[in-house]
Parts: structure tokens; C-alpha cells; sequence
């Protein structure tokens, strides 16, 4: 016991230095500003991903919402277009073709009924007042030859 | 002369360099308190000493003030030196230290770092505090936080080791 106890008076004699104090000093307090600004720069890195997370599924959505809106837009400005253009089309020729050959079978339906109506009307007309002329003479046929 | 508890009040307040004034003032214990712990390992030492700074200032918002700051500074170089020697493969295991890759730093001490070989990792840091250092019982179960049964049990032990 008295030999430990020896050496434990011993160590308590011995003092250990720590190597280049200053340096050391300045070493931690390098290593502790390196923290510091890892710390400041990964809560940067968060807060950047944070804010690039949000913006881009707002985005996300506002584009996917666009090109909905533009793939459908397209969709039925082509499909309605062309169904539209075909429509117009094939009405069109339609309307051409059977509106003009009605309005052609029209236009010469009313022309004729009135080219006909017309002059049947206008020769009954020039043939009554014929008539009446011819009667009006041989009621008087003196003002005539005298 | 300020105190240290002063100075932590200081580093708190955003004055770093009042930081480094404490790491100069207690820079030679905690490397003290590392050579024995490692039986003279320099390099060990060194680094307990340089994890045990920068752990303390991590933590130092929750230190008690009305506390000692050497004593607090102990308990973390305690803990520095444990998970130390369990993480770091470049160091020995405590158990065969008898295989020596380091050229122990005896400071002209055989004796001591003689005498602690025998004694676990535990043991050795509790008998380094209660005889070197002359901690008492109670900051002894504080700094190392166990019960003060248990710390008694752990010298006794350690004593009935070394005799």
C-alpha cells in the first residue's frame, strides 16, 4: 500500500504541457469556426432545398396545369378546327352544292313561273287593250276615216 | 483575472477569443488528465484533449454557471476518452495494452502508468479522479454520472486490483 501510495504522490508531482499552447488555442478555435460555418451553411443548403421544394411542386403543378391546359387547348383548337373547317367544309359544299343548286333550281323556278306569269299577264293585258282599241274603231268608225 | 464561469458567460454572449482564454488556462489539465487516462499515449491525449474543447463548446449553453467549469470540462474529457476508445480503431484496446504501438510519454513516471494497466477503462478514470486529482465521491459520481455506491464499489475494486 505504501509503494502505491508512492506513486501516486509521485504523479501528483508531474505536470503534463499541452504542445504549443497558442497554436493549439487557435487550432480549436479554427475547428469551432469550421463548425460554425458548416452549421450556417448546411441550415443555408436547408432552408435553399426547403424553398426550391416548395417553389418547384407550385411550379410543378402551375406547369402541369399549363400543359393541361395547353395540350387540351391544342387538342381542341386542332380537333376543333378541323372538325369545325371540316363541318364548314363539308356544310359549305353542301350548302354550295345543294343551296345553289336549290337556289339555282329556285332562281329558275321563280324566274320561269314569273318569265311565264309575267308575260301571260303582260300579253292578256296588250291583248285585252288591243281588243278594246279594236272595239272603240268600230264603234266609230267615222273619227277614224274621216 | 476573470473566472472562467465569467468567460463562458462572455463566449455565450458571442465573444469567441473569450473561449480561447479558457482553452489556454485548462489546455495543460485536460491533457494531463489524458496522458493518464491513455497511460501515456501523447497522441491520444492530444486528441481528448481537442475533442473534449470542441464538445465542451457545443454544449456550453447547458452549463451551470453556478457550477465549476473544471469540473464540467472533466466529465466531458471523460466521455471524449470513452467513446474515443471504443470508436477509434487507431488506438489500442486497453486490453492488450501490453502490445504496445505507442512509445508511452512517461514524463519520467514509470510508476503510474505502470500501476493503472491492470484496470479497466472505467476504473482507471475513477481512481485517476479520486487519487490524483482528489475528487471527492460525490463530484467523482458527477462527473462521470454514476451513483456514488457505485463509484465506491468501482475503487474498492480497483484498489483490490492493484494490490
Amino acid at each position: 500500500m505504501n509503494q502505491l501510495e508512492a506513486v501516486i504522490e509521485k504523479e501528483k508531482g508531474i505536470s503534463y504541457s499541452q504542445r504549443d499552447k497558442d497554436l493549439f488555442r487557435s487550432h480549436i478555435l479554427i475547428l469551432i469556426h469550421q463548425e460554425q460555418e458548416s452549421k450556417k451553411f448546411i441550415r443555408k443548403l436547408c432552408l435553399i432545398l426547403f424553398l426550391s421544394i416548395g417553389t418547384l411542386s407550385l411550379l410543378s403543378s402551375r406547369i402541369n396545369e399549363i400543359s393541361n391546359d395547353f395540350t387540351v387547348g391544342l387538342s381542341d383548337a386542332i380537333t376543333g378546327d378541323i372538325l369545325t373547317i371540316a363541318n364548314d367544309f363539308t356544310v359549305g359544299l353542301s350548302d354550295a352544292i345543294t343551296g345553289d343548286i336549290l337556289t339555282i333550281a329556285n332562281d329558275f323556278t321563280v324566274g320561269l313561273s314569273d318569265v311565264i306569269t309575267g308575260d301571260i299577264l303582260t300579253t292578256a293585258i296588250f291583248s285585252y287593250g288591243l281588243l278594246v282599241a279594236l272595239l272603240a274603231l268600230l264603234k266609230k268608225p267615222d273619227f277614224i276615216f274621216n | 483575472m476573470e473566472t472562467d464561469e465569467e468567460l463562458v458567460k462572455r463566449t455565450l454572449g458571442g465573444e469567441t477569443d473569450c473561449y480561447g482564454v479558457l482553452v489556454q488556462r485548462h489546455a495543460d489539465y485536460l491533457f494531463g488528465l489524458g496522458m493518464r487516462f491513455t497511460a501515456g499515449n501523447r497522441e491520444f491525449a492530444e486528441d481528448i484533449s481537442q475533442q473534449s474543447f470542441l464538445r465542451a463548446y457545443k454544449y456550453l449553453k447547458s452549463f451551470n454557471t453556478k457550477k465549476k467549469f473544471k469540473q464540467w470540462l472533466t466529465g466531458i474529457a471523460v466521455n471524449c476518452y470513452k467513446d474515443l476508445s471504443h470508436k477509434e480503431s487507431q488506438y489500442l484496446s486497453l486490453e492488450v495494452i501490453d502490445e504496445l504501438s505507442y512509445t508511452p510519454d512517461l514524463g519520467g513516471n514509470t510508476g503510474f502508468f505502470e500501476l493503472i494497466k491492470p484496470l479497466a477503462e472505467d476504473e482507471r478514470t475513477i481512481f485517476t479522479l479520486r487519487y490524483v486529482y482528489e475528487y471527492q465521491i460525490d463530484e467523482i459520481a458527477e462527473v462521470v454520472g454514476l451513483k456514488s455506491g457505485t463509484v465506491k464499489s468501482k475503487i474498492s475494486r480497483a484498489l483490490e486490483k492493484l494490490r
